[in-house]
């Protein structure tokens, strides 16, 4: 995990000096346990039992224990991209599909690896694939994401973001 | 043995571009800071630019702002005031999954899309998309509005029909400024 500290003071990453095939850092979260569940559905008020009620999720719904929640994925991605863009670029789009279940006990890492780069409007935008990937290597929700790196003496990535004509 | 048609019939294709009333998302005092940080603890995220006011002022968003897509989840809280929800839900059926009954119930939850007329009721969860555009800032008010942004059908070779809809829901704040698009893709079958 990131501290506080490192996300205060993170270097920019430029979009000159990322290359096609780079692995960007990527982001280890866990052992996930009950209590990391519990405390994402409280925050958020998700009241489903799946998530927190083991008899609950085993018994009645036949899992394999309670779930990490499709909402909570979903919010961690963009969290990573956010870090990756510190502290002037942009975390502009993400989509990704849910593919395999997080339960207690899984260690993940969020990764991505950059499949394009282009200049669209004088800004420069990083393709990437993105994903979950649990410590028996069991990716839970593959995904393609675009973020904006600033180009070195380039204009600066706006803010709100604009998007670019790409056309 | 009859053909299974395709579940895109007219009355559910016309729902496609439909939206939903615009709706305020936020409590009356607007993004606040306890939400804030019982939201980041969860996404242990502990980036300063949500705490640390002086840190803050420093960045480019000149404030304390919030993650990427916060404002989505604000909207789901139960107001003070409101008749329990989650009583209410077990007390009409005390194995309820903690979720339909108890969000069906909420007479707070405005906002909402019609529904398909279609008897494909199972739900699978297709995929996400996001665009984020702004942080909101402490005290902004946070609107969204949902719409149908894309509807197709399908029969499998199996002859199992299904209905792939994809809702579109954009928050914005006090100023029309939008803050983050969010699409769901859902298979109905």
């Amino acid at each position: 995990m990131v501290t506080a500290d490192e996300l205060r003071t993170k270097p920019q990453t430029w979009f000159d000096d990322i290359e096609v095939g780079q692995e960007m850092p990527s982001l280890v979260i866990g052992p996930m346990t009950p209590t990391h569940l519990f405390r994402w559905s409280a925050a958020i008020e998700n009241w489903h039992r799946i998530h927190y009620d083991q008899s609950f999720a085993v018994y009645h719904d036949g899992l394999p224990n309670i779930l990490a929640q499709g909402s909570w994925k979903q919010s961690i991605l963009p969290r990573y991209l956010k870090d990756l863009c510190l502290p002037d670029g942009w975390p502009w789009k993400v989509q990704f599909q849910h593919r395999a279940m997080i339960v207690p006990g899984d260690t993940l890492t969020v990764w991505a690896t950059v499949t394009a780069k282009r200049v669209a409007d004088g800004l420069g935008l990083i393709d990437m694939d993105i994903g979950m990937k649990t410590q028996a290597d069991i990716e839970t929700c593959p995904g393609t994401a675009t973020i904006v790196l600033p180009i070195k003496g380039g204009r600066a990535v706006p803010y709100p973001f604009v998007a670019p004509n790409e056309a | 043995m009859s053909e299974t048609k395709n579940p895109l019939t007219d009355e559910v294709k016309a729902l496609i571009g439909v939206s939903a009333e615009k709706v305020e998302a936020s409590p009356p005092w607007g993004i606040e800071r306890e939400g804030l940080r019982i939201f980041t603890n969860a996404i242990m995220d502990p980036d300063p630019r949500y705490w640390d006011d002086e840190f803050a002022k420093t960045t480019k968003f000149g404030g304390i702002v919030t993650p990427p897509i916060y404002c989505s989840y604000i909207g789901r809280k139960t107001l003070a005031g409101t008749p329990d929800p989650i009583t209410r839900a077990f007390a009409e059926n005390p194995n309820s999954d903690g979720i339909g009954g108890v969000r069906e119930g909420r007479d707070d939850l405005k906002g909402q899309l019609p529904s398909l007329p279609t008897p494909l009721k199972r739900i699978l969860n297709a995929g996400n998309e996001i665009e984020v555009y702004a942080y909101p800032s402490l005290g902004d008010r946070i609107f969204s509005q949902a719409k149908y942004h894309d509807i197709k059908g399908r029969v499998t070779k199996d002859g199992t029909p299904m209905l792939i809809v994809t809702t579109q829901t954009t928050f914005t704040n006090q100023d029309g400024q939008v803050l983050c698009i969010l699409r769901q893709s859902g298979i109905r079958r």
